[in-house]
């Protein structure tokens, strides 16, 4: 049974083609109203699964729902609350911008308001100009603001935003980032893949990582960062030596006779109790990133 | 509806450069085998041409080569020449392969991740097939009709309007029967290049396969697999009705193969 009050419910998805395993039993529910980061390298299942919620692709076994409706079985009532941004936007170049854009609002089955509209093309600095222009004189950042425009422009309960942020300049990227703070204030669903993990990391309330088809991390961003490793770096007012033996989950990276740097994985707090018999002059502790988790989870082949 | 008005004129407006095209040069060639039937006339040299094919050749060939050294045999020409009739297809299996095209770049990512039917982009390819065919025959019959008078004298014994409707009709069956194969292979490809190779050597092979049927004993066994087989301008010109069987298997062929296409693009993979 699928959980009628998520946004997204995903039980026991499966994808294979032949003897290749895209998605294997994959079990996932993102909630109404947070913005959900989809992390992985290239081929670990992402944009299969996402079009599976798109009945783009038929699953082997298992099951997707959208706010309740089966993505196969219902999916046109599914389909009807998403927005969705390919990764690659393949458009028919002999259209214009706002061709384009009324093509889609018309086919969209929901009205598209024209003050929602043009406040999407202001934030994204499209100008009537340009949408009068043919797509194919279209750079690629204009081709992933008109992407983010068109996903955007029927204001959906669900967005689907695979790699968002791909081709946009910094301006453009905050431009995003706004936009999906509003969404989020007004309750909007945002499911998105990505590989810029600072992005993940400052817009999303939780994360799936994947690998190999299957989720390896599911869990709030900042309870991700705290399973990745730690640096601290450590100066010393005269030189030091290496002790024989380490606390359990520190590990020395680098040692000059004045200073360490140290690997910690886990909680800090046993650190001042481990430098208390040294010179210490000054302690630098980096926080840990999403790339620590990633590698962590790839590299290091975490379960 | 309003979905489906949309999802039609969006494929119109892509292939518009083709249709146009196609249509003004298929107008301007009947208008073009006119004036060379005109002139043929004018020097009286249709009965000169007859004179020269050796009496043994003229039974061999029969009656209706005969025919196609009168005006209205030429007229007609327009309707079943092996260039016009390729171009015909030709245009037919480019727009059918259209679908698979939108899954090759990726175009119909957009419009399925809306509440869009995959039945809809099945209906809005066999609605703008109809739509071509029905287009570029009524260019090529205007063509005939301005030619015929604009320029061809009354006396000069024209093609009557049941005669080149007869044509029109079974060439345009002709024309949605490689439309449903085309659309048909396309919904199991996943690249036009190949389904567009797949079809276009098929029709050849068909298009072989019925013209050595018509003069090869042997080969007559296997032509009624043709479509082209049920294409019979010869006939028509020689002033046969349009027979029924030929618009059934021509009908029968093209609804076949949209089901089919239905099936297969209902169950498919959309990916690129």
């Amino acid at each position: 049974m699928l959980s009628g009050s998520a946004a997204i419910s995903i039980r026991g998805l499966t994808k294979r083609y032949g003897a290749l395993t895209a998605v294997n039993r994959l079990d996932l529910e993102v909630p109404r109203g947070e913005v959900f980061g989809f992390l992985g390298l290239n081929g670990a299942g992402k944009t299969t699964t996402i079009r599976i919620l798109l009945d783009l692709l038929r699953p082997t076994s298992g099951n997707a729902a959208i706010f309740g409706r089966d993505c196969q079985s219902a999916s046109l009532k599914a389909r009807s609350a998403v927005g969705y941004l390919p990764g690659e936007m393949g458009i028919y170049s002999d259209l214009t911008g706002q061709e384009l854009l009324l093509f889609l609002e018309r086919i969209g089955g929901n009205p598209v308001s024209r003050e929602y509209r043009n406040s999407l093309t202001e934030r994204f600095e499209l100008s009537d100009r340009d949408l009068s222009r043919k797509l194919r004189e279209y750079s690629t950042g204009m081709k992933r603001k008109l992407g983010l425009i068109q996903a955007f422009q029927a204001d959906p309960s669900l967005l689907i935003l695979d790699e968002p942020t791909e081709g946009l300049d910094p301006l453009m990227q905050e431009a995003f980032y706004q936009l999906l703070a509003d969404g989020r204030s007004r309750g909007r669903t945002v499911f998105m893949s990505s590989h810029v993990l600072p992005e993940v990391q400052r817009v999303c309330d939780r994360i799936a990582m994947l690998r190999k088809g299957e989720v390896v991390l599911l869990s709030s961003v900042e309870d991700a960062r705290k399973l990745a490793s730690r640096r601290v770096r450590v100066a010393f007012e005269r030189d030091v030596t290496v002790p024989a033996s380490l606390p359990p989950c520190y590990e020395i990276i680098d040692a000059t006779p004045r200073n360490w740097t140290l690997r910690v994985t886990g909680q800090l707090g046993s650190l001042p109790s481990f430098l208390v018999a040294f010179p210490v002059a000054d302690l630098t502790v980096e926080e840990a990133g999403l790339e620590d988790v990633l590698v962590r989870y790839y590299r290091d082949g975490a379960a | 509806m309003t979905m489906l008005f949309t999802l039609v004129i969006q494929l119109l407006h892509r292939v518009r450069k083709l249709l146009l095209s196609a249509a003004v040069l298929l107008a301007g060639f009947q208008i073009g085998l006119i004036l060379q039937a005109n002139s043929i006339q004018a020097s009286n040299s249709f009965s000169k041409m007859g004179d020269l094919i050796p009496a043994f050749l003229r039974d061999i060939l029969g009656p209706s080569f005969a025919m196609f050294l009168t005006f209205k045999g030429i007229v007609c020409l327009g309707y079943f020449h092996p260039v016009v009739m390729g171009a015909l297809v030709s245009v037919s299996i480019t727009i059918a392969t259209i679908p698979v095209m939108e899954i090759e770049t990726g175009f119909i990512d957009l419009v399925l991740a809306r509440p869009v039917a995959r039945r809809w982009i099945v209906t809005r390819s066999i609605l703008v097939a109809l739509i071509s065919t029905v287009l570029l025959l009524a260019m090529m019959a205007l063509g005939t009709w301005l030619g015929l008078t604009k320029f061809a004298v009354n006396d000069a014994g024209w093609p009557s309007a049941n005669l080149i409707g007869s044509l029109a009709i079974n060439l345009g069956l002709l024309m949605l029967c490689w439309s449903a194969i085309a659309l048909a292979i396309g919904c199991a490809c996943r690249r036009r290049g190949s389904a567009g190779a797949i079809a276009g050597l098929l029709a050849l092979t068909a298009y072989l396969t019925d013209y050595i049927g018509r003069s090869w004993k042997p080969a007559e066994s296997i032509a009624w697999l043709s479509p082209f087989r049920y294409y019979t301008p010869f006939e028509l010109v020689m002033g046969s009705p349009l027979p029924a069987k030929s618009l059934y298997v021509l009908g029968g062929i093209a609804v076949a193969a949209f089901a089919l296409a239905y099936l297969l693009y209902s169950r498919r993979d959309i990916s690129h």
